[in-house]
């Protein structure tokens, strides 16, 4: 067995290691998704719907004949784009919400832009939803009358690389928004400058040393394998949709302001969801809104699924970033400037909040002790798969450059790259050195074997004839404490307790697999500990239905973990008023003269005289006790704690191939919920890690624009064979505000896993590869070989 | 693909007949499925088995895995025709106390996190699991991870998988020693 974490308080339920709730169900296959769900059997006369795709990059229709897919026997419905219902749909984007909050069409973010058309006539790239869908009684006819539509194209030139895409002349993807490409300053993004502290051009010709460097972040995607989809059903002037998104609230506010209808008559509801990782991290979706029309169109309740070749439809923002750090000899830091171009394909979704807002939350932590700060940064439109969030948004593309810039800092001062973080970074509530960084390094550190396996680059000895090891690492600061939650507004929890001192917890949140579940159970038996009741005396539900009337706590943000917990501890006191002026009357007391614990309510003044919970309720009008709680997350700011990942890997310099040996993560958690939880996250993650570093990357046909690997076998994701020995190390040094004082780690585990590989081969080969993924051409590119 | 002709159907009446766990289910050509029809969907479209999962639908990720005469097989690239006259068991058929089934619900030790997060490939790679116990009851790490490899859990819970895989194999053995 390996070495558990030390908590450093000892509580009754969280923190432990155990099986997560829903284990059973879901190993032996009985949680139910939305594919499961929303089939024929539950809903008799179902539909299928289809949409049509552009197959070109960049193209107009001029003209759609719908009469020969009308014609087609088991066809019930077509939409396209003149249809009225669809022609009149507001333009809209992928700021509905950054998954947080939730907010109507008017707050969305990015709203001084707005570039989606709901099913129209122009298409921004190979896969954009243009022109027509269709609903038939199988997907085989739907698909089938696509084949029949008559589409007449205007084929348009097309541009995939964003800095050509900023070349005066080149194709515009949305001329009507910007004539070079370039996204439009944004009151969430800012310009183009985003940041700008003292006095950067001053600060290098102040410093002993400037350093610069350049890594590039490609595409890859979420790839959750339960993919999107949603059956909607129209009962009188009502819907409800089912679906497998991530949030209630927002689907429901969303198809409300889109198709005009009162809140009230939107019913959604989610239930197990078969893995998140940001997948359209937005309240945009267009498949919800032609569904409904096809839906209210044929009068049947329709299903729309994607399949997986579709499910490519959004990727992280691939980046471009470029670096200058000026130093002083004693590793002082003193001015850092940071360029980047992100790739924002044919949709701006959330591609500022990645380049601008993330950077920002971290600069004003991490960076707070450095004095001249500039972060400057282009979003550019081009004619790519729309890049939307994806775990570790905006983060994991700038640590990549961060961690890189230690590394190179470190290596021509002479210096430990672990001494130059230690010495620069914490954050602006306390002075240097951080307790939390200096400790995430340390253990990391003793872990994977820094001081024994840490040499020259490419000194050290050999293996088998042509191989090379290495050490690497990366840190950054987490941006999931609760004073950084603000912006998600109200989080609302309600509990009811039953005659036999049972708990119905009702803490709204789409179960999408990291473990929230779990914690919120925890969290509330935690809370309740005065009930004497255990794990399996609460009840908690998987489906999360608009009608309980409760605001879902987005599964965004790796947050859900404490979030629900720190209301409940509030809404426990609540509980425990009620229930001792339930109490008072029987006792014949005041509730302030009565105790309850263990499961027993007694007088303060003899504790012998009481009687159980159970008993007390039961004697009674058997009336269950509820309370409910809506709080906003606390806003105090108590700085961040730290993580980081170390690798060590082995480079073959015959084949260019390279082998991850060992990964350690460590995340300075604050208060660890649910400790098997977490571990799963700091291994689990590595797979989006170790795939985006090494293998998984979006291929476009540059003669056509059309994308060429929308499939596993040509994309390719880790398996058990591909992963290496992972070690997750779980600390509590920093401690945020309320109860617990926990912090998300989920997002985290995957930011620095491909900076850590990157620096650890150039440790093995001593030579540097600025862009991921690092295929065998790479390194043998960058071994001088090919 | 084209749906099958209606006509066609009513004039080449064809059956087939597959055990699902246990019990003979007869379907007929047009009504139940058309000769696309895979295995995966008139398991889950037809008779309600949805525990298992059609993901990729290519044969890629392995969560629609069953047992066919008790070998696993991609349900998703078997055709129903295919399996006319086999053995199929999916996770619905498995007994309640599976020790598959029980490891991967159970697993969280420290230093591997759980066995499952989403869940959506766990009973794909539970009876991968099945079908290598059946066939080699006390397997090596090695072999646990060339068996399970056809499978993705994009939520990266290999390394508890494969200690669950081991788990289950010491009660197979265990359980087979009280015997």
């Amino acid at each position: 067995m390996r070495q558990p974490f030390a908590p450093r308080t000892e509580r009754a339920f969280l923190g432990k290691y155990r099986p997560k709730i829903d284990g059973r169900d879901k190993a032996r296959g009985a949680a139910l998704y939305a594919d499961d769900i929303a089939r024929e059997r539950s809903f008799p006369g179902m539909l299928y719907a289809k949409v049509l795709r552009s197959p070109y990059a960049h193209a107009r229709i001029l003209s759609l004949d719908a009469s020969e897919a009308e014609k087609l026997p088991g066809v019930k419905a077509v939409l396209t784009y003149k249809d009225p219902m669809v022609a009149s749909l507001k333009r809209t984007n992928a700021g509905w919400t950054d998954g947080v909050d939730t907010v109507s069409f008017r707050k969305m973010m990015w709203g001084t832009f707005r570039d989606r058309c709901v099913l129209g006539d122009y298409a921004c790239w190979a896969g954009d939803e243009v022109g027509a869908a269709v609903a038939a009684e199988s997907e085989l006819v739907a698909e089938e009358a696509l084949s029949l539509l008559r589409v007449k194209w205007e084929v348009l030139p097309f541009v995939l690389d964003p800095i050509e895409a900023m070349e005066p002349g080149a194709p515009l993807v949305h001329p009507d928004i910007t004539a070079n490409n370039v996204f439009p300053a944004d009151p969430f993004g800012g310009g183009d400058v985003f940041v700008d502290k003292g006095d950067v051009e001053a600060g290098f010709l102040a410093s002993d040393l400037v350093v610069e460097g350049r890594s590039v972040y490609h595409n890859a995607t979420q790839n959750s394998l339960d993919n999107w989809c949603c059956l909607v059903e129209w009962v009188g002037d009502g819907l409800t949709v089912w679906s497998n998104s991530y949030a209630t609230d927002q689907t429901r506010m969303h198809i409300s302001q889109m198709l005009g209808l009162p809140i009230h008559r939107v019913r959604a509801v989610s239930s197990f969801v078969g893995g998140q990782f940001g997948r359209g991290d937005t309240g945009d979706q267009p498949f919800f809104l032609f569904t409904a029309l096809l839906a209210k169109k044929s009068g049947r309740p329709v299903k729309f699924r994607h399949s997986r070749r579709e499910s490519f439809h959004d990727s992280r923002q691939p980046a471009i970033y470029e670096a200058k750090v000026g130093v002083m000899k004693d590793g002082t830091i003193r001015a850092m400037h940071y360029k980047s171009v992100g790739n924002a394909g044919a949709y701006a979704d959330h591609t500022m909040f990645a380049l601008k807002y993330a950077p920002k939350e971290i600069t004003e932590v991490a960076l707070a002790h450095v004095s001249d700060v500039r972060f400057e940064s282009f979003g550019v439109y081009t004619n790519k798969l729309p890049a939307c969030m994806m775990r570790g948004v905006g983060n994991s593309q700038f640590n990549l450059i961060f961690g890189l810039m230690i590394d190179l800092v470190a290596e021509r001062l002479g210096m430990d790259p672990l001494e130059l973080c230690v010495r620069n970074f914490g954050h602006e509530w306390e002075s240097l050195p951080d307790r939390s960084l200096e400790r995430v390094l340390e253990e990391g550190a003793r872990r994977i074997g820094w001081k024994e396996k840490r040499h020259l680059p490419g000194r050290g000895p050999a293996f088998e004839g042509s191989k090379r090891r290495g050490v690497g690492f990366s840190c950054h600061p987490a941006w999931h404490a609760e004073w950084q939650e603000v912006r998600r507004g109200k989080v609302q929890v309600g509990m009811t307790l039953n005659p036999d001192c049972t708990v119905m917890l009702k803490a709204p949140s789409v179960e999408t697999g990291n473990g929230s579940n779990t914690c919120n159970v925890l969290g509330c038996a935690e809370a309740l500990g005065f009930l004497g009741i255990g794990v399996d005396d609460i009840h908690w539900s998987a489906t999360v239905d608009s009608d309980q009337g409760m605001k879902d706590c987005v599964q965004t943000d790796s947050a859900v973990s404490y979030l629900q917990s720190e209301v409940m501890a509030a809404a426990a006191v609540e509980l425990k008023d009620r229930l001792r002026e339930t109490a008072a009357p029987v006792f014949g007391l005041e509730p302030g003269e009565l105790e309850i614990e263990g499961g027993r309510v007694f007088p303060s003044a003899s504790p012998e005289a009481g009687m159980t919970v159970k008993e007390l309720l039961s004697s009674g009008d058997l009336a269950p006790i509820t309370v409910f709680m809506s709080r906003s997350p606390l806003a105090e700011k108590t700085g961040v704690p730290y993580f980081a990942n170390f690798a060590e890997v082995e480079v073959d310099t015959g084949t260019g191939r390279v082998e991850t040996l060992r990964l350690v993560v460590v995340n300075d958690c604050g208060t660890v919920m649910y400790a098997s939880g977490a571990e799963a996250q700091q291994v689990g993650g590595q797979c989006i890690g170790l795939g985006e570093a090494l293998t998984e990357e979006i291929i476009y046909d540059r003669a056509t624009g059309i994308p060429l690997n929308f499939n596993w076998i040509d994309y390719h994701i880790p398996t058990m064979a591909d992963m290496p020995d992972i070690e997750p190390v779980l600390l509590e040094v920093w401690k945020g505000g309320g109860e617990y004082g926990a912090c998300g780690i989920g997002e985290g585990t995957v930011t620095c896993t491909p900076r850590a590989i990157l620096n650890a081969i150039y440790n093995a080969v001593g030579a540097r590869i600025d862009e991921i993924p690092v295929t065998p051409d790479k390194v043998l590119r960058a071994l001088g070989k090919v | 693909m084209p749906s099958e002709d209606p006509r066609a159907a009513q004039s080449r009446v064809i059956r087939i007949r597959i055990r699902v766990n246990g019990v003979w289910r007869d379907f007929k050509l047009g009504r139940d499925f058309s000769a696309p029809t895979t295995l995966a969907h008139l398991l889950r479209e037809k008779l309600g088995f949805t525990g298992l999962k059609v993901s990729c639908d290519e044969g890629a990720c392995g969560a629609c895995t069953v047992l066919r005469d008790g070998k696993a097989v991609l349900s998703c690239m078997v055709l129903a025709v295919e399996a006319d006259g086999h053995d199929i068991l999916t996770i619905e058929g498995l007994p309640d106390d599976d020790p598959v089934v029980e490891a991967f619900a159970r697993q969280c030790e420290p230093g591997y996190g759980t066995a499952l997060q989403c869940g959506y490939c766990t009973p794909g790679f539970v009876m991968t699991a099945r079908a290598l116990l059946d066939e080699n009851p006390s397997p090596t790490m090695a072999q646990i991870k060339e068996a399970l490899s056809g499978n993705i859990c994009r939520c990266g819970c290999y390394s508890a998988i494969a200690q669950a895989v081991l788990h289950a194999s010491e009660t197979i053995t265990a359980r087979g020693r009280a015997r």
